[in-house]
């Protein structure tokens, strides 16, 4: 008869103690030191995102400044005109003109004098 | 204790201070805090709005007469600035422009504030700020043009250093032509360009001012402005105004006043009166003009017509004082359009009596009736409901005060009464255009992008009298100009008629004729057709005795003329 050696530990406390080289399989988990690690690159990738992305509306801005800024140039630059326009056909501008000037003297207007 | 715990002692007290005042900043004087960095990274700017601009109607199209530039304000600050470089400077690149005087500027250099140039334009500046002159600065901002320089200044008024505008149109419309600024709330960059981040963005946009567009021709503006200065020239007077209206609308076409200003310089200007528009700011006694007035009264209850006579005895004697007429002669048995021909002071009084239902003596109901046409009827003495601001002018009511019988025989002529001209003017078109009170305008409508927009049309606002009365009254006023016709001076094809006025001026609180001011109210157009215009001119000077016959009268015969041949108004074939 074979005497059977039955340990009074638990199954699995056997093998623990038994076999200190036993490797226990379990889901893909990764350690604090990795997991920080990522944290911080992910937090990294989305700082740059955000800056990325606060810097191309900026740009926009500069763009929109810069557009404003021309088109009040181009307004007052077209005020001035206007304003030069009407300076040479008014009036007074007309009858100080040289055309003026070389125009001979009106006959009375035949629908007054009919 | 060991080194180690001191340390720890240290770092943690140091930490408590940090802590504790981390606590205050943020807890106890959070608001401040925010306060402080909201106005570091935001810029808060107003938008300014726009000025309307102002046009007349040149033909059908309207063409403006004030406008808007961009002008600088340069500073000077004595105590940085070089003398002599910003001198020279700023006098040979904005001479045009400066306004201060050069020793005045540097006298005081605890003053660090002095505008020595303003409405400095664009490229002047540029110019400037390329010599980096130390202590001087621009400030931006817009100033008002008068492409007509003097032209209808006492019409148009001026905007101020404040931006606000002064008597005329730019005062009365000022609301209008103003606008409403806006507000641009940033956040900004250190180069003060605003960003799109941040939560607290505001813009509220400007809304600029009305482009208002006048009914005003700008061309007979300036012919008629040209004839009264030219007549002036010839004249006592230095002073004179007229209006040209449409009657059948209501439309002033010219209101103008001699002397004139240039708008861009007001503060040069000495005399007040001259910002005044003598048209509608200024009521006055337009004396015999208002027998039109009377006539027309009589003739509408029924009471008189223009054959119906009465004894002229050169004076009336009312609440014991002796009215007289001015002119001494037609004595006798006359008719009413002798008198009115004459301008007689006993023809108007007597059209008064007989609105009393008596001949020899003034009543009680005689003067409310009169009272009842000047004012209810042909709105003198109040507001015409003109766009501008006016003056009301002033009539006594016909039951208050004393002396009222004689206060009521002066008023039929025109004395103890204040109009003012487009009052009259107004008045006198209802009266022969049919009978039709049009309220003056002067407002034709709005540019608005680009494009004029017609206001709408002005109705008839009630009768004055009926178009029976009116054709009498146009007959009536057709009549006194004989000597016109006679003389040629009316031309043929035309039918022309009008009245004189030579208000007395006022010495020591009694009515003299040393100083006078001679008035003329008239109408004009094809003959056999409506009148087309109405023209009311006024010739004044202080001190000089100016008359309705001798000073207003051929003034209104040149601008008649004028009148004619500017509308091209053909005359009736003989």
């Amino acid at each position: 008869m074979r005497n059977e050696y039955v340990s009074r530990r638990s199954s699995t406390q056997t093998s623990w103690s038994r076999n200190r080289n036993m490797v226990r399989h379990t889901g893909g988990s990764l350690g604090t030191l990795s997991l920080s690690a990522i944290l911080a690159m992910l937090l990294l990738v989305v700082g740059l995102i955000y800056l990325t992305q606060g810097a191309k509306a900026t740009s926009y801005d500069y763009e929109l400044s810069g557009m404003d800024n021309e088109i009040s140039e181009l307004t007052a630059q077209k005020e001035d005109l206007a304003v030069e326009k009407a300076r040479l056909t008014s009036v007074a501008a007309a009858e100080t003109s040289q055309v003026a000037a070389n125009m001979e003297d009106g006959q009375v207007s035949g629908y007054a004098s009919e | 204790m060991s080194r180690i715990k001191l340390l720890r002692y240290g770092l943690l007290i140091a930490v408590g201070i940090i802590a504790v005042r981390l606590f205050v900043i943020q807890i106890f004087q959070h608001d401040e805090w925010v306060a402080r960095a909201e106005a570091e990274h935001t810029s808060q700017n107003t938008i300014i709005a726009k000025r309307g601009e102002i046009y007349m109607m040149e033909g059908d199209e309207p063409v403006p007469v004030v406008l808007n530039k961009a002008g600088w304000m340069v500073i000077v600050d004595p105590k940085v600035a070089n003398e002599e470089k910003t001198e020279r400077a700023i006098s040979e690149i904005a001479g045009d422009k400066v306004v201060a005087k050069w020793e005045d500027v540097f006298k005081d250099k605890t003053r660090r504030y002095y505008v020595v140039a303003r409405n400095v334009e664009r490229e002047q500046v540029k110019k400037l700020k390329e010599k980096k002159l130390a202590g001087v600065y621009y400030q931006e901002g817009n100033s008002r043009v008068y492409p007509e320089g003097e032209m209808a200044s006492g019409l148009l008024g001026f905007v101020n250093a404040e931006g606000k505008g002064q008597y005329g149109v730019e005062g009365s419309l000022n609301d209008q032509l103003g606008g409403k600024n806006g507000l641009l709330k940033t956040i900004t960059d250190v180069n003060n360009v605003a960003l799109s981040i941040g939560d607290d963005n505001v813009r509220i946009p400007a809304e600029d001012g009305k482009n208002v567009v006048l009914t005003i021709d700008r061309t007979l503006q300036r012919k008629v402005e040209k004839k009264l200065a030219e007549y002036l020239s010839t004249s006592k007077a230095n002073h004179a105004s007229a209006v040209v209206m449409d009657p059948r609308n209501g439309k002033v076409l010219t209101m103008a006043t001699i002397p004139n200003y240039e708008p861009e310089k007001y503060a040069e200007v000495k005399d007040g009166n001259l910002f005044l528009n003598q048209i509608v700011d200024v009521a006055y006694e337009p004396a015999s003009i208002c027998k039109t007035f009377t006539f027309a009264a009589a003739v509408e209850e029924g009471v008189m017509t223009p054959e119906t006579t009465y004894n002229n005895t050169g004076e009336i004697t009312v609440d014991g004082w002796p009215i007289k007429n001015a002119h001494s002669g037609q004595l006798g048995v006359i008719s009413m359009q002798t008198a009115l021909n004459y301008s007689l002071n006993t023809g108007s009084m007597t059209a008064l009596m007989l609105l009393g239902g008596s001949k020899s003596e003034i009543t009680k109901t005689g003067r409310e009736k009169l009272f009842d046409y000047y004012y209810n009827h042909f709105g003198l003495g109040q507001a015409t409901g003109f766009e501008l601001s006016e003056s009301t002018g002033l009539i006594q009511e016909p039951n208050k005060g004393y002396g009222l019988n004689s206060r009521y025989a002066n008023m039929t002529f025109g004395q103890n009464i204040n109009l003012t001209p487009l009052q009259v003017a107004a008045a006198f078109s209802s009266l022969i255009n049919g009978g039709e009170y049009y309220a003056p305008t002067i407002i034709a409508g709005e540019m608005k992008d680009g494009k004029f927009v017609k206001a709408e049309e002005k109705k008839s606002v009630r009768r004055t009298v009926t178009e029976k009365t009116s054709e009498t009254m146009r007959a009536m006023i057709w009549g006194t100009r004989g000597l016109q016709r006679l003389y040629g001076i009316d031309k043929p094809g035309y039918y022309i008629g009008g009245k004189t006025g030579t208000a007395q001026g006022i010495k020591d609180g009694a009515y003299t004729f040393d100083e006078t001011t001679g008035s003329y109210v008239g109408f004009g157009g094809r003959d056999g057709e409506l009148p087309e215009y109405v023209i009311m001119v006024k010739i004044w000077e202080g001190g000089q005795t100016l008359e309705g016959t001798a000073d207003a009268l051929p003034l209104f015969n040149l601008l008649s003329d004028t009148v004619i041949d500017h509308l091209k108004i053909k005359p009736k074939e003989q």
